[in-house]
């Protein structure tokens, strides 16, 4: 299986709350005690894109292999994408255009 | 009253609190501005927290250190505090050995400096055998390489106090005032945990843990009583030069309080202070750093857990315990209590020890960094993890002195104003 650098979208009340009401809380996780977490793939070019774009953020390779520090307006973004597609597979989309 | 500080030599106490004393003594000297970094160290070294030296340090002690982790008189030492200065500034100055000059901060005198030496040392030597690589990313090695081309070494002597603002006032204390502090609480046996984090529940069962293991064979039926505890933690916060996306010094000390005052800990058992120190993610020599600075304070022991003043991935998880191991006692009279991990077991329903709980699989690790993405997303982390009060001064400290943020921004770089001042004399 290809290899993934997922960013984690912590859920408060309120996102999931929509992501209910679009039938897609089945996507949640849980972690660290119960805390509910959307987990959204990349891939290695998906990435890099994210974070050239996004220079604060970066990729935890030592511990949560993932893609983390991303600002809170990015991932309201990408989880509006989420639930308006109804799917994780977004961020090809959300990239298209950012340079 | 003497004090002893590390390497059984006096504590080191050179500052002048009369003002018009001081005012005489530094009439007629040449002055010469400190930078933040030169400034923030000579009031560690004036104050004593780097007993036994009394100066930034000379050649001899620079070598000592580089190669054998101790000053030249053998007493232990694993990071050179020096002072840098470029040839032109020693043309424009006119610094001489055997002169006193006046070093100024903020525009205003703030030490005197007894320069008995300029010399100059191989930064590629510092780098290798203090940071263990040469590579210029270690944020450690980054700062040796921009050193200017020469060393001063000599003597300070700090003639104007420095005035730490708000909310830092109440949490600086000297090492004499420290060991004051320790006194009036009875406390016989202190446990240093070192931070540079708002804590989740995993440092504050390192504490727990730390605190037990020091106490040790020491009687507890007067720990019944709430004010009779004759054992302590002290969480000292590293509160220096900062870097995008650490957590603002403001929301670490404050958080690290709430902890005690939400009554996690006792009132009797905990207290927080700061230390003035520019990391240098040294790992294990700043692991012995952080413990000679601790004995200054007049700690008896000294929490390490994994990873303890590292980056990236130049040490090992447990190379500090390591280095710490090979010291003789006599040497560092500090003694270190070395701590595992503690994680969240859904299986227990608890935070945990990972040397413990059996169930390795279920276990769920608490990472910095992803407790970090949570704050950030503004998400109130379960209290099982991340204490509620916690988390609420965290985001009263962003909005309060972050500029909106718990993490240092280049909004906060640029307009945050400096954990101390240096005023008129």
């Amino acid at each position: 299986m290809a290899e993934t650098y997922p960013i984690n979208i912590w859920i408060n009340e309120e996102r999931f709350k929509a992501l209910q009401d679009a039938g897609l809380a089945g996507l949640l996780k849980e972690e660290l005690a119960g805390m509910k977490v959307l987990i959204v793939p990349c891939n290695k070019v998906q990435r890099d894109k994210v974070l050239q774009v996004y220079p604060m953020a970066k990729y935890d390779k030592a511990t949560t292999k993932s893609i983390e520090l991303l600002p809170k307006a990015v991932k309201d973004k990408i989880y509006a994408m989420v639930v308006k597609r109804k799917t994780l597979n977004v961020m090809d989309e959300f990239l298209s255009g950012k340079r | 009253m003497r004090l002893i500080g590390h390497g059984g030599k006096p504590l080191v106490e050179r500052v002048i609190s009369d003002k018009a004393a001081a005012r005489k003594k530094i009439a007629g000297l040449k002055t010469m501005p400190a930078s933040r970094q030169m400034a923030t160290e000579a009031i560690g070294i004036a104050y004593g927290f780097f007993s036994p030296i009394e100066g930034f340090m000379g050649k001899a002690d620079v070598e000592a250190t580089c190669k054998k982790m101790e000053l030249a008189d053998g007493t232990v030492w694993s990071i050179p505090i020096v002072y840098d200065i470029s040839n032109k500034e020693i043309a424009d100055y006119g610094i001489k050995v055997g002169q006193s000059v006046l070093l100024t901060s903020d525009g205003h005198p703030l030490a005197i400096f007894d320069i008995d030496e300029i010399y100059t040392y191989n930064k590629e030597v510092i780098a290798q055998q203090v940071y263990g690589t040469k590579e210029e990313k270690h944020p450690g090695v980054a700062r040796t390489y921009a050193y200017k081309d020469k060393f001063l070494g000599g003597k300070i002597t700090l003639v104007n106090q420095p005035k730490v603002r708000e909310p830092f006032t109440p949490y600086f204390l000297t090492p004499r005032q420290h060991r004051a502090k320790f006194a009036e609480k009875n406390w016989q046996r202190i446990v240093a945990h070192q931070t540079r984090n708002v804590p989740h529940s995993g440092h504050e069962w390192l504490m727990k843990h730390a605190f037990i293991a020091a106490h040790g064979e020491m009687p507890v039926e007067q720990m019944e009583t709430m004010g009779k505890a004759i054992s302590g933690v002290l969480v000292n916060c590293i509160v220096g030069e900062k870097r995008a996306g650490d957590y603002i010094d403001e929301a670490i000390v404050l958080t690290q309080d709430e902890l005690r005052k939400a009554g996690y800990f006792r009132e009797d058992i905990h207290m927080v202070s700061m230390t003035f120190w520019d990391m240098r993610y040294a790992g294990p020599r700043e692991a012995v750093h952080h413990c000679i600075i601790r004995t200054n304070l007049g700690l008896t022991h000294h929490m390490f857990g994994r990873d303890h003043a590292g980056v990236g991935t130049y040490y090992h998880s447990y190379e500090a315990h390591h280095l710490l191991m090979s010291i003789p006692k006599e040497k560092l009279t500090i003694t270190p209590i070395y701590v595992l991990e503690w994680a969240y077991c859904p299986h227990c329903g608890e935070v945990t020890c990972i040397g413990l709980c059996g169930h390795w699989k279920e276990m769920q690790k608490f990472s910095g960094t992803k407790i970090r993405s949570i704050i950030m997303d503004e998400v109130k982390p379960t209290r099982l993890i991340f204490r509620p009060e916690v988390f609420d001064v965290t985001m009263h400290s962003a909005k309060k002195y972050g500029f909106g943020s718990p993490f240092v921004t280049k909004e906060y770089l640029a307009k945050a104003k400096p954990a101390f001042s240096v005023g008129p004399l």
